[in-house]
């Protein structure tokens, strides 16, 4: 393996390491919102990890460029999805156990 | 269109300046997917999603100024890093060091894109979460994930208004 090779090796398993963190998160974090946020922010810093490490290996414009087309559309569809399953709970679905408060 | 016929020249330049973004931003969506070939159906395209776009827009359209989006899309990816370092490790850590609240931001930006692009990007930045929006759409209901959160939201805040060079 050559250089580019082991730092993209490097970048790929830090990003599968914070797609555990999202999931671990959401199993240990304790109501409908907190776990969302460990999906959207920690898978959101995955597949970024992954999509440089992939844009590395590629070498090639087009190919990085389709990448962070990715990531920007799976950015979008976590924070729309993320919000529409919150709204979803606080509206009185679902459990929800966070306390609300007035600021 | 009663609308149309009020429409000021400021107004007018500003849905032109509109129409100049989409169209950039969907010709380049396009260059992304396909290259450079046949780059005549591309422009074509664009062209009439943007002028469908501006068309479409609801209320009235704020342009973005070129180098400010670099600027936000830095501080962007910056706040989105740190979140996910930080939740990952709330995540990871044996005493789980969460502490759940709501609160409630009144939004000083107008509606439209300004208001859009607060609601969708507060879920990324660290330890907040936009729950929910009342009726009007001027309070959101945030979310955070441990108690100094908020002072992402009206970071956050002061960006988008930069951006669209609104008034504070």
């Amino acid at each position: 393996m050559n250089i580019v090779e082991w730092i993209a090796a490097g970048v790929l398993t830090l990003g599968a390491v914070f797609y555990l963190a999202g999931t671990v998160g959401l199993l240990r974090f304790p109501d409908v919102y907190s776990r969302l946020h460990a999906l959207t922010k920690a898978d959101n810093l995955g597949l970024l990890l992954v999509c440089v490490g992939l844009g590395l290996l590629a070498a090639d414009w087009q190919v990085g460029a389709l990448l962070g087309t990715i990531w920007l559309l799976g950015l979008l569809a976590a924070t729309v999805s993320a919000h529409l399953i919150a709204r979803h709970a606080r509206h009185g679905h679902g459990q929800a156990t966070t306390n609300s408060e007035e600021s | 269109m009663a609308r149309n016929s009020d429409m000021n020249a400021a107004s007018r330049h500003q849905r032109l300046g509109w129409a100049l973004q989409i169209f950039s931003i969907l010709l380049l969506i396009w260059v992304l997917l396909n290259g450079f070939y046949q780059l005549w159906a591309g422009l074509f395209a664009a062209a009439i999603g943007a002028g469908i776009g501006t068309w479409l827009v609801s209320g009235q359209p704020h342009p973005w100024k070129p180098h400010r989006l670099l600027a936000f899309a830095g501080f962007f990816l910056w706040e989105s890093l740190k979140g996910g370092i930080d939740v990952a490790w709330r995540a990871l850590h044996p005493s789980l060091p969460v502490e759940p609240f709501f609160a409630r931001h009144r939004m000083s930006l107008p509606p439209g894109q300004p208001r859009t692009l607060m609601v969708s990007t507060v879920s990324l930045l660290p330890g907040t979460l936009s729950a929910d929006l009342d009726d009007t759409g001027t309070i959101l209901e945030v979310h955070g994930l441990m108690p100094e959160a908020m002072d992402s939201v009206t970071r956050l805040e002061s960006w988008v208004t930069w951006l669209f060079s609104l008034d504070p």
